[in-house]
C-alpha cells in the first residue's frame, strides 16, 4: 500500500508541504486535488499519483519528478519542466507542454490547443488529437502526434521535430514536410514508444521540420556597413 | 507660422568643390536647385547668390557629386518644415528602399509630459523647519514584502535596477551592475534572459562563487524575472533569486515582446538561454500559459510554492491603463509593483514604438498611486516608477507623488560609459554595454563600471536625501504632494499638483483625488 494523501480539504501550500516533508521512497497517491492549480510544482524526484482529474499548471517547472494522473490534466499541464516524466491516462486540457527544456510528457488521451508552445527540448507524445496552434515557435525537442492536429501546426518551427500519425487542418509557417524517417528516427521513436507503452508504428508517422533558420528577420551581416570614402583631397 | 524664407543656412565646402578648384566646371547644384540658390557667373565661378531662398530640401546636397554642400536649419526644422522635416524625409527614404521599418535602443527622445516642469517646495518659517543633511538623519531605506514573505527584501536606497536582460547587455554589463547592486544595498535584476551564474554572488557581494570574501559591502539582492519568453528558467532559477519578478510589459515596447536578434546570440547567451546559437529569440508579446487574470492568480501561487512563499513577488508593468493595471497585479498578489514610462526603454525596439507608444512616467503615478489607496495598500504593495530618471530630484518627485521607489536603467547605462548612441540593437556598442563581440566587451571593466554605477547611485541617493531634508523631513515617507509644485498648467493637470502660485489644484481633482479614468 503506498502512501496516501488526500488534498480534499487543503490548499496549495498546505498540500504542498506535507508532500514535501514526506521521505519518498514509494509512490505516493494525492487523492482529490481537482480544486489545486500549481500542485507539484518545481519537484525533483519522486512517483507522484494524482488519483482522478488535475487542477491546472500540475508539475510546472518539473524538475525530476515522475508524475500520473489517472484521469484528466487541467490547463497548461507540466508548464516550463526541465526534466522528469509526465503521464496523463486521460485528456490534457489547453496548453500541455508549453516552455519546456527537458524531460517527458505523455498524454493517453487527446490534449487542446496551444500544446507544446515554444518546446525547447522536451518529448512530448499525444496518443490522440491535438488542437489549433500545436508547436508554434518550437525552438527544440521532439512532438509525437499519433492522431490529427488542428490549424496552423508548427507556426514558426526553429528546430526540433514534429512527428504526426493522422492529418492536420493546416500547417503554420516556416514548416518543411520530410520524405520519410531516417534510421535514427526510427530508433528513437521505437525506444520511446516501448519505453512509455505507446502503441504505434513509427513508420506510419509523417515528420515536419523546419523551413529556414530565421524566418523572422533576413540574415544580416555581422560586418559594419560600408562607409562612404572620404573624397580625395582636391588640387 | 515663422516664415520659410531665410530659415537655411547654405555653406559650401571649397576643397571639396570642384568648381571652386576648377571654374567652369560642374554646376550641378544651379541646375538641380529649385529656387536658384546657386548661380554660375560669366568666368563660370558658381556663388551662392540667392540663400534666403533655400527650403532645406537638401537636393543640392544629394546630387553634389563632391559631398561639398551643407545645409544647416538656421530656425528649428520642426518650426519650419515640419511634418516634412529632413530627418523625416530621410526615413521615408530609407523605407522606400529598404522595405524596413527602422528599429533602435534607448527609448524615447524628445519631448513628452515630464518632471521637469515641476519644482520641490523647501521649507521655511510656516511648516516644519529643515534638517541638516550633514548632522542629522534621513531614512532612505524601504522593505519590499515585509508582511507577506519569510525573507523580505530591505533595499538601503529607494532605488532598483530594472529588468535588462544578458544577450542584450554584455557579460561585463550585467556584471557591473550586479556590483553596483551589491555596493549600494538595492535590487539588481536578470531580465528575462536567463541567470549569469556570476550574478549570483555578485549582487550579494561576494567575489566569487565560493563566497568567501565579501568584496562589496552592504551586498544587494538579486530578482529573477519570469517572463513570456522563460528564457532559461527552471525551479533552480527561480530560487536562486530573491525576488522573483513577474514581467507583464516594459516601456520601450509595450504589447510587444522582446527582441533578441539572431546576431547577439553568441554561444554563451545561447547557453544562458537553453537555445541555438545564432537564432531570433523573440518573446511572446503576451503568456502562452495565460488566458485571464485567475491565471495570473495561479501562475503567481506555483511560483511562491516554487520558491517555499520566501520571496517577494514583483511585477512589471509598461504604461498602459496604470489605474487597472495597478489594480489587477494587487490582485494577483504582487508585494511591489515597477511601472515603466513612455520613455522608459533601454530596449531594442521599432522607432515608432517606441517614440509613440505609452503613458508618460509622470502621467501613471496619479492613477497607481490611486489604485493602491483605492484597494488600501498603499506603501503596502510597493510601487517602483521607471522611465527617464535621471538623478535624485526626479526620484524626489517621484516619491512625493506616492511611488515608494525608482528604477534608473539607461541612467546607468550612461553611467558606465554609453553616450546615448541609440545602436544598442546592433550588437556594435562602442562601450561594450550591449554587444557580445568579445573585442568591445573587453573594453568594459566590470569592477570599474560596477564603482561608478555604484557612485551614480550614491550621488543621487545623496540629492533625495538633501531635498528630503530641505523640504523638512527625516524620513522619504513623509513625501508628499504637499512637498511640489507644477510651473505649467498641464503639468498640474497630469499631476494633480497645485499650480505655482495658487492654493488648490485645478477643479477636477478632488483634495488629491482624481477621476481613475484612464481612457
Amino acid at each position: 500500500m503506498s502512501v496516501v494523501v488526500d488534498a480534499s480539504k487543503g490548499d496549495l501550500r498546505s498540500v504542498s508541504a506535507e508532500l514535501k516533508e514526506l521521505i519518498i521512497e514509494e509512490a505516493v497517491t494525492i487523492k482529490e486535488s481537482g480544486h489545486l492549480h500549481g500542485l507539484l510544482a518545481g519537484f525533483k524526484g519522486g512517483e507522484l499519483i494524482v488519483e482522478g482529474d488535475s487542477g491546472d499548471y500540475l508539475g510546472a517547472l518539473n524538475d525530476g519528478a515522475t508524475i500520473r494522473v489517472t484521469g484528466n490534466a487541467g490547463r497548461y499541464l507540466a508548464d516550463n519542466m526541465t526534466s522528469g516524466t509526465v503521464i496523463v491516462e486521460g485528456d490534457a486540457g489547453y496548453g500541455a507542454g508549453q516552455y519546456c527544456y527537458g524531460g517527458t510528457m505523455v498524454i493517453r488521451g487527446s490534449a487542446g490547443d496551444f500544446t507544446g508552445v515554444m518546446n525547447k527540448g522536451a518529448t512530448l507524445i499525444v496518443e490522440g488529437d491535438v488542437g489549433d496552434e500545436v508547436a508554434t515557435y518550437m525552438l527544440a525537442g521532439d512532438l509525437i502526434i499519433l492522431g490529427n492536429a488542428g490549424a496552423n501546426l508548427g507556426n514558426y518551427l526553429i528546430l526540433g521535430t514534429i512527428y504526426i500519425g493522422g492529418t492536420w487542418a493546416s500547417l503554420g509557417h516556416n514548416t518543411l514536410l520530410e520524405d520519410g524517417l531516417s534510421e535514427a528516427d526510427r530508433m528513437k521513436l521505437r525506444t520511446l514508444f516501448d519505453q512509455y507503452g505507446v502503441e504505434g508504428d513509427p513508420d506510419s508517422l509523417t515528420k515536419i521540420v523546419r523551413l529556414s533558420e530565421r524566418p523572422f528577420y533576413k540574415t544580416k551581416s555581422a560586418e559594419p556597413p560600408e562607409k562612404a570614402p572620404l573624397p580625395a583631397p582636391l588640387g | 507660422m515663422p516664415s520659410i524664407n531665410g530659415a537655411f543656412c547654405v555653406s559650401v565646402m571649397k576643397d571639396r568643390c570642384i568648381n571652386f578648384q576648377m571654374p567652369g566646371k560642374c554646376a550641378t547644384c544651379a541646375e538641380v536647385c529649385p529656387y536658384d540658390v546657386f548661380v554660375m557667373d560669366d568666368s563660370g565661378s558658381m556663388h551662392v547668390q540667392n540663400y534666403n531662398g533655400c527650403v532645406g530640401c537638401r537636393i543640392c546636397v544629394e546630387f553634389c557629386p563632391e559631398d561639398a554642400i551643407r545645409i544647416n536649419a538656421a530656425e528649428s526644422e520642426y518650426l519650419v518644415r515640419s511634418p516634412w522635416t529632413f530627418s523625416q524625409v530621410e526615413e521615408i527614404h530609407q523605407k522606400a528602399q529598404s522595405g524596413d521599418y527602422p528599429l533602435r535602443g534607448f527609448g524615447t527622445m524628445g519631448f513628452s509630459p515630464g518632471f521637469d516642469n515641476i519644482t520641490v517646495v523647501p521649507s521655511q518659517i510656516s511648516s516644519p523647519p529643515p534638517l541638516d543633511k550633514y548632522r542629522e538623519e534621513c531614512d532612505l531605506a524601504v522593505t519590499i514584502g515585509e508582511d507577506s514573505c519569510e525573507n523580505p527584501i530591505r533595499l538601503k536606497y529607494p532605488f532598483l535596477i530594472p529588468a535588462m536582460s544578458f544577450g542584450a547587455l554584455s557579460k561585463e554589463a550585467k556584471m557591473a551592475l550586479a556590483i553596483a547592486a551589491a555596493q549600494t544595498g538595492i535590487l539588481a535584476n536578470t531580465g528575462e534572459g536567463g541567470l549569469l551564474p556570476e550574478e549570483t554572488w555578485l549582487s550579494r557581494g561576494f567575489e566569487s562563487q565560493e563566497r568567501t570574501l565579501k568584496q562589496w559591502e552592504p551586498g544587494g539582492y538579486l530578482a529573477v524575472q519570469w517572463s513570456t519568453g522563460r528564457w532559461g528558467t527552471s525551479a533552480d532559477y527561480l530560487r536562486s533569486g530573491d525576488a522573483v519578478e513577474v514581467k507583464i510589459g516594459q516601456g520601450a515596447k509595450p504589447g510587444m515582446g522582446g527582441h533578441l536578434l539572431g546576431e547577439k546570440v553568441t554561444e554563451e547567451v545561447a547557453a544562458v538561454r537553453g537555445i541555438p546559437v545564432g537564432t531570433d529569440a523573440l518573446s511572446p508579446c503576451r503568456y502562452y500559459d495565460v488566458q485571464d487574470l485567475t491565471d495570473v492568480k495561479r501562475m503567481v501561487a506555483f511560483l511562491r510554492d516554487v520558491t517555499e512563499y520566501k520571496v517577494p513577488i514583483l511585477f512589471k508593468l509598461g504604461p498602459s491603463r496604470p489605474y487597472e493595471d495597478v489594480k489587477a497585479c494587487v490582485e494577483a498578489g504582487a508585494d511591489a509593483i515597477s511601472i515603466d514610462g513612455l520613455v522608459g526603454g533601454t530596449g531594442a525596439s521599432p522607432a515608432i514604438v517606441t517614440q509613440g507608444v505609452g503613458i508618460p512616467t509622470l502621467a501613471l503615478i496619479p492613477p497607481s498611486v490611486q489604485a493602491l489607496k483605492d484597494l488600501g495598500v498603499h506603501h503596502k504593495v510597493k510601487l517602483f516608477v521607471l522611465g527617464g530618471m535621471r538623478n535624485g530630484l526626479d526620484a524626489y518627485k517621484a516619491l512625493a507623488l506616492g511611488a515608494d521607489g525608482v528604477g534608473f536603467g539607461a541612467a546607468l547605462e550612461i553611467a558606465m560609459g554609453c553616450r546615448a548612441c541609440m545602436a544598442c540593437h546592433t550588437g556594435r556598442c562602442p562601450y561594450g554595454i550591449t554587444s557580445q563581440d568579445p573585442e568591445l566587451r573587453a573594453r568594459l571593466d566590470p569592477v570599474e563600471a560596477g564603482q561608478r554605477i555604484a557612485n551614480f547611485l550614491d550621488a543621487s541617493a545623496e540629492e533625495l536625501k538633501m531635498l528630503t531634508m530641505l523640504s523638512g523631513h527625516g524620513d522619504i515617507r513623509e513625501l508628499s504632494t504637499e512637498d511640489l509644485r507644477a510651473m505649467d498648467i498641464n503639468t498640474a493637470a497630469i499631476s494633480g499638483l497645485k499650480l505655482v502660485g495658487h492654493s488648490t489644484a485645478l477643479p477636477w481633482w478632488d483634495n488629491g483625488r482624481m477621476e481613475p479614468s484612464n481612457n
